[in-house]
């Protein structure tokens, strides 16, 4: 590709910036967005953006929905920009999300499961219209809001952690064994992905994906293209502590927590290799963040990319190239925005090209050759 | 005493106002000698997930990290290492917990303000918790009254 470089635009670009900061603020409210209320009032948008960065830093996410006025690509593109300014300090141990303190926990397989099913925040089972009260929402009302809910709940008899619904299939021999750590887990931050790769490698591509992206891929499989038929075992959403060796004395200390999102699905039985018998296949998804499509979604496609590693791809959403290359959302906007940049010189080629071969078909229409 | 133990004293401290926390810190520092036994740094960390299906470790992404370590020495010779690791990209912050640890952890003159920080700290973040189980208790539902089939969102 050939691309020219822009002489003399610097003003056209600066002034491209001014405009799209006039726009920011032309509504003269005088109210700029605090990075809180958006870190709070819009937390899924954060939350998508600190997954499909990669970075969970909700108050950078904030600043980065701030400054692209919404734009979650964008967003997830300045999150990469700066972690890639960012030494790597450490890599934590292993974390076991058994530890989460949950704020939802739901089951499609079970009616009972161990510690009971919470719906906590989510619009699950609301309605779909619009609350036309939010359009002119009273400063007050909508801060008793957080009042009344605290004032109004109950005292909750709760344990810290809950057990995984996998845990209890697995202790029937319905599921396949774990297979436990194998090796150090691919770094798709510092190697790229050249086929084949681990499952880890996956899994760690899809947990930073476009949510639209992964929606997309897994939803050709739930329609047809694809018979993963998942049943979500459990879907949970809480704050993982992430424990790491305390500098003085080695032990395990908590650095902080972070929100995750986490979906196990259980899919088609399969037959047993070599003596055990069949048993349910299995998928797993995971993200920073609140964004539970996002989780059932990569659940899918780990057990699509499982099947299409094992016996070789029937469809797209089982082909590990056509997935894992096509789901980034930074590389992918970066390629479509591309095309918006000059390519004078490339078009210029291709119409010099056209005109030749044009003059050419012309001279060939006026003289035909003579069949002999 | 503290009945605290000490992996939960960085995290119970940054349930706390930075602004109070490093004020404590300066106080606690103003009254010995602290080195930095490395240099106090921010940066990232990868985290590595253990999956839910197969226990296979992968890498669910970076968080911001800030750290640091130090070695303090009061006038009359007693010393103690102080550190902290934090989900949080201000190596300062890092820098001021890892004093109160030391301070703590040594018993250094003037460690009892710093476990009634560190008590405090604890409470908030018990309340944060206790705020997290309240919303899962009061959203807890009963699917055992759903009939069967007829009565589910099937697909097939």
């Amino acid at each position: 590709m050939s691309y020219v470089a822009i002489k003399g635009g610097k003003a056209a670009i600066d002034g491209a910036a001014a405009a799209a900061e006039f726009l920011r603020g032309h509504d003269n409210s005088g109210e700029p967005l605090k990075l809180s209320a958006i870190e709070s009032q819009l937390r899924l948008l954060t939350s998508r953006v600190v997954s499909e960065g990669g970075l969970y830093h909700p108050r950078l996410a904030a600043l980065a929905i701030k400054q692209f006025q919404g734009d979650t690509l964008e967003a997830a593109f300045a999150l990469r920009a700066y972690r890639s300014t960012k030494p790597r300090l450490l890599a934590t141990p292993l974390q076991d999300s058994t530890n989460m303190r949950c704020i939802r926990r739901i089951s499609a397989a079970f009616k009972d499961i161990p510690g009971g099913q919470m719906i906590g925040p989510s619009y699950d089972y609301a309605l779909r219209l619009l609350r036309l009260d939010l359009a002119d929402e009273d400063p007050e009302a909508f801060q008793s809001v957080a009042r009344t809910f605290l004032t109004e709940l109950p005292e909750a008899d709760l344990p810290d952690s809950f057990p995984k619904v996998l845990d209890a299939l697995r202790a029937e021999g319905l599921l396949p064994p774990v297979t436990e750590s194998r090796g150090e887990p691919f770094d798709i931050t510092r190697e790229p992905l050249l086929f084949p790769v681990p499952r880890s490698a996956a899994l760690a591509t899809m947990a930073r994906a476009e949510t639209g992206s992964l929606l997309a891929m897994a939803y050709s499989n739930m329609r047809g293209y694809g018979d993963v038929h998942p049943t979500v075992a459990e879907l949970r959403v809480g704050y993982i502590p992430v424990m790491v060796p305390h500098p003085v004395t080695g032990e395990p200390m908590e650095a902080g927590e972070v929100l995750v999102t986490e979906c196990e699905v259980v899919a088609m039985y399969e037959s047993g290799k070599a003596a055990s018998l069949p048993t349910f296949t299995l998928g797993y998804g995971a993200c920073f963040g609140h964004n539970e499509v996002k989780a059932i979604s990569m659940a899918i496609l780990d057990r699509a990319l499982q099947k299409g590693m094992q016996d070789g791809p029937a469809n797209p959403s089982e082909d590990p190239e056509f997935v894992l290359l096509h789901v980034d959302g930074v590389d992918s906007m970066g390629f479509a925005s591309h095309y918006k940049m000059p390519h004078y010189v490339t078009f210029q080629s291709d119409m010099d090209r056209l005109r030749t071969t044009q003059v050419k078909a012309r001279e060939a229409e006026q003289s035909p050759q003579r069949e002999v | 005493m503290i009945d605290i133990a000490r992996q939960e004293w960085a995290a119970a401290l940054s349930a706390l106002p930075t602004k109070e926390v490093k004020e404590a810190a300066e106080s606690f520092a103003s009254s010995c000698q602290v080195r930095d036994v490395t240099l106090p740094q921010s940066g990232l960390g990868l985290l590595t997930l253990r999956d839910g299906a197969f226990h296979e470790a992968f890498h669910l992404g970076e968080v911001p990290v800030a750290r640091a370590h130090v070695l303090l020495r009061t006038p009359d010779g007693q010393e103690s290492s102080g550190g902290a690791i934090l989900i949080d990209d201000r190596a300062t912050v890092a820098r001021a917990i890892a004093i109160l640890d030391g301070a703590l952890a040594g018993r250094l003159p003037g460690w009892e303000a710093v476990a009634a920080l560190v008590e405090r700290g604890y409470s908030a973040r018990a309340e944060k918790f206790a705020v997290r189980k309240q919303i899962m208790a009061s959203t807890r539902v009963d699917f055992s009254l759903l009939g069967q089939a007829d009565e589910e969102e099937g697909d097939e």
